[in-house]
């Protein structure tokens, strides 16, 4: 019992200090890619924002000593969770930038700029947080049942593993969650589109949930949008075409595909798809982007009431309520009415879907509808193997 | 001793012994016998008088120059056209620099040919001579119109054969490829010196497209049987390379060729009253474009066709729904589309059955654009919008739509026939004898091959293309070919384990002002 306990210890603080090292130095990189914007582009309000949350983050985290015990590692753990937890807001604030900025430097380099820039953020992110779990896992009272609980502000910011999704599962869940919103938003007369699920039901990988509610949830708000939209400019009262949502397993692969009859994407748009510095529309983009519910306090109010997971690893009463609390970078912008289209679903949904191997793509028959498809790669899933992903990738 | 080298070209392998004994016999000497073409040197002596020339057996022969000079020069000139292969450099003025061939055609007419630039086709060009029947006037303006492009696209067209590497063309089908090439030139260029302008001149010239487009019509099989057998000498992306330059330039060639004979047929001086094949009949045809086509008739017709096939092979006939919007029409080349949808037909159908799916319809929906509102985004932005849209696709050898803003059409095949394997996924846009390996067995050479598959032996439509691909598969590349000719494309979307769904986009060739 005292051997298994040590042997914990060891490896916990051994994943301390492996984040301890590399934060800072990940954010140094990225430190320096801002450094060699165009001065005009960083001197941008929002990108300036964002400049000062790294460096401080920085400059924070590199002055964090060797940490030999478990209360230097819960000291730690404390200042990560206010990091990621100010780091909230940096993806609006990143496209806020981007748009304003989009005359100063050619779209290219831009979309490389935010490319690396969320993808490293993404691999900082689930380092972090796979940290912070594992200090949850090993201070949780089942784990030790003679220990006191501690109440430490890691409580507060439970991080992100790898749970066993099951796409059926989530792909409901994200349809009545976005249905919901988009019948508070469109008023209860507004009749919304029926989501048809086929294929493999049974089908399950796993995946970070919030990355897969967020890429599945910007597809199923997109296709809702656009056939209501299209039944409101056409006037006519027949019944709003289903969306068809396909599941098909693979051994290597699940890919998922979501079918609707919104009338297709304008050609006009089309070049514009998967960038960030966005073309005809970005004047009502970045309007729409101010009002992005920022701080995870407004959040309440907005988001409809949430329904938990069902195979969660450590299913106690206490982690299913830190659940429920629990904000991530992408809820807030998950949780946002359907009326603030922000342009970034679809390139920053490809962003995390390629992170974890897998890809998105889209086909527009334009006139009809839209098919979209999203790869997800079945890759292992225990801790390790997570964090050599990520140091593989070292972005 | 004192001799002359003569280099000797054999029809074929049997031919060679027969014609090195004809040779010694004059009095030669046979220094070297070749490998890769049928041929030999041999040293005649000097003043001597040879006749074997007119032998059967024997292709033709070449009096070699000063030796050592050659060698070299040889050697360079090889080396430099194989590393120049994109930059197709003027022919030199050595006959033996050129691969054997049975037609001559000087050589500076091939060069200022191919010196000219390729003319920036548009549809209006096509179609510019006016609405069928055409008075008499307006067929001498079409079959010069032309005559004044023809013969540069094939002079370049032969140039690019001549600088792909000797021994590709050496080989028997390639080099009768290639030959082809020369006849057709040679038989335009009395035309190119002299307008036309009376009937019985557009009429000959109207018969030389007609033996033109037939003698061109098994090209594209020809070729990829060259290919194959040639694969140890030449890269499969430089293959690759040269097949869609070429390709695509034969769509453009043919089309300008058929258009003037489909104009010739319907025009007011050839109309025949007692056959009741009028351009009245076809009111919205123009020449090949038909400006009423109907996508879904096109798929309904190409579907019986295809599941009649799977009947007779399988023993079943796989079924297929239309929706979306079956009665849209719009301005398109009909026997193009033909052959696209039949290839497509003929993936999706053959999956489906082979999965064990047959009784699930293949669902296939025909989307129409929205004519574009007045007051819509700039035509600037529309124009550079459709670029990025073609990206790569692109280039100077597509034809322009009517107007860029013309309205496309959008077909998506829908198949439960398992999906295309992560394995065979990236060489499908490849033509596919490109990724033979050297210990395949050719398609067709041995009974029971993969050659015999009935599916592969189905003559498609568009001048014969389908009828021998025993096993060759590139409907899938072609296909593509034909759609990005005219700034469509083919996207292709696999769901392993469950199906493929593939979009065929495609650019409407607009309303014709009258």
């Amino acid at each position: 019992m005292v051997f298994g306990r040590s042997l914990t210890e060891t490896r916990l603080i051994s994943s301390a200090n492996y984040v301890r090292t590399e934060l800072p130095t990940r954010l140094a990189h990225r430190i320096r890619d801002m450094q060699t914007l165009p001065y005009v582009v960083v001197t941008n309000p929002h990108i300036s924002q964002v400049y000062e949350l790294y460096y401080k983050a920085f400059e924070s985290l590199r002055r964090v000593r060797e940490i030999n015990t478990l209360d230097d590692n819960e000291r730690f753990c404390k200042k990560i969770s206010e990091t990621l937890q100010e780091h909230l807001t940096v993806i609006p604030k990143l496209a806020m930038g981007v748009i304003e900025c989009r005359d100063l430097m050619k779209a290219e380099d831009m979309d490389k700029f935010m490319n690396t820039i969320l993808r490293s953020r993404i691999s900082r992110r689930v380092i972090a947080e796979q940290h912070l779990a594992l200090t949850e896992t090993f201070n949780s009272p089942w784990h030790f049942p003679d220990s006191p609980t501690t109440t430490g502000a890691s409580h507060e910011f439970v991080g992100e593993v790898f749970l066993k999704c099951n796409a059926k599962e989530v792909v409901e869940r994200c349809g009545e969650e976005v249905r919901a919103l988009a019948s508070v938003a469109y008023g209860p007369s507004t009749s919304l589109p029926s989501i048809k699920l086929s294929g493999h039901l049974d089908a399950t990988f796993p995946y970070i949930l919030s990355h897969l509610e967020y890429i599945i949830g910007e597809l199923l708000r997109n296709s809702i949008q656009a056939t209501v939209e299209k039944q409101k400019m056409g006037g006519t009262a027949s019944a709003l075409p289903p969306i068809e949502v396909t599941i098909c397993e693979a051994p290597q692969h699940v890919i998922i595909r979501v079918s609707d009859q919104g009338g297709g994407i304008p050609r006009e748009i089309l070049p514009y798809l998967w960038a960030f510095s966005k073309g005809p529309r970005s004047n009502e983009r970045l309007e729409n982007l101010h009002h992005v519910p920022k701080m995870a306090a407004t959040l309440q109010e907005v988001r409809v009431s949430q329904d938990l997971p069902e195979s969660h690893p450590t299913s106690t009463g206490n982690s299913s309520a830190t659940r429920h609390l629990h904000d991530t970078s992408l809820s807030s912008l998950s949780s946002r009415p359907p009326n603030l289209r922000l342009g970034m679903g679809l390139p920053l949904g490809r962003v995390y879907a390629e992170y974890w191997a897998g890809s998105l793509e889209v086909h527009s028959l334009e006139g009809y509808g839209v098919d979209a498809f999203l790869q997800i790669s079945k890759l292992g899933n225990k801790n390790e193997q997570l964090t050599m992903r990520a140091s593989m990738d070292a972005v | 001793m004192a001799g002359v080298k003569h280099i000797v070209v054999c029809k074929t392998k049997e031919d060679v012994e027969p014609a090195k004994k004809l040779a010694q016999d004059q009095g030669g000497e046979i220094t070297n016998t070749y490998s890769i073409f049928p041929g030999f040197d041999v040293v005649m002596p000097k003043d001597s008088v040879t006749t074997f020339a007119d032998s059967k057996h024997i292709e033709s022969v070449e009096v070699d120059g000063e030796r050592s000079l050659n060698i070299h020069k040889q050697n360079r000139l090889v080396s430099k056209r194989y590393l120049s292969f994109a930059r197709h450099p003027s022919p030199s003025a050595h006959k033996w620099s050129h691969p054997p061939s049975s037609t001559t055609i000087a050589d500076d007419d091939v060069a200022n040919l191919a010196n000219q630039p390729l003319h920036a086709l548009s549809l209006a060009d096509l179609v510019e001579h006016g609405r069928p029947p055409l008075s008499t006037d307006a067929l001498f303006s079409s079959a010069n119109f032309t005559l004044s492009l023809l013969p540069i696209r094939l002079a370049h067209r032969i140039q690019a054969l001549r600088n792909l590497p000797f021994i590709v063309v050496s080989n028997p089908n390639i080099s009768k490829i290639y030959n082809n090439y020369l006849h057709s030139l040679s038989t335009l260029l009395p035309y190119t010196s002299k307008t036309i302008s009376n009937l019985e001149d557009e009429i000959r010239f109207t018969a030389v497209l007609t033996e033109l487009v037939e003698t061109h019509s098994q090209t594209i099989p020809t070729l990829a049987r060259g290919f194959l057998e040639c694969r140890k000498y030449i890269s499969p992306d430089d293959v690759t390379r040269f097949l869609d330059e070429h390709l695509r330039a034969r769509i453009g060639t043919r089309l300008i060729a058929e258009q003037h004979i489909a104009l010739h047929v319907s025009s007011q001086p050839h109309q025949d009253p007692q056959t009741s094949q009028t351009a009245y009949d076809n009111p919205s045809y123009i020449g090949v474009i038909d400006t009423a086509l109907q996508p879904a008739s096109i798929v309904n017709s190409c579907g019986n066709f295809v599941s009649e096939i799977c009947e007779l092979k399988y023993g079943v006939r796989p079924t297929w729904i239309i929706d979306g919007e079956p009665s849209t029409t719009f301005a398109y080349v009909p026997v193009h589309l033909e052959y696209i949808i039949t290839e497509l037909l003929k993936n999706a159908f053959r999956a489906t059955v082979e999965s064990g799916r047959s009784h699930e319809p293949i669902v296939i929906t025909i989307a129409a654009e929205p004519e574009s509102p007045r007051g819509g985004p700039s035509s600037v932005d529309r124009r550079r919008a459709i670029e990025k849209d073609l990206g790569e696709g692109a280039d100077e050898n597509a034809i322009k739509p009517f107007e860029d803003s013309a309205p496309g059409v959008t077909i998506r095949i829908r198949d439960r026939g398992g999906g295309i394997s992560p394995e065979v996924l990236p060489n499908i846009w490849s033509y596919s004898f490109t990724t033979f390996s050297d210990a395949d067995e050719l398609p067709g050479q041995t009974p029971g091959s993969g050659g015999t598959d009935a599916l592969n032996v189905i003559s498609g439509a568009g001048g014969g293309e389908g009828s021998s691909i025993a096993g060759l598969g590139y409907g899938l590349p072609l296909g593509r070919a034909y759609a990005e000719y005219f700034g469509g494309g083919i996207a292709v979307q696999s769901l392993f384990g469950w199906g493929s769904d593939v979009y065929l986009r495609l650019k409407g060739l607009g309303k014709l002002k009258d």
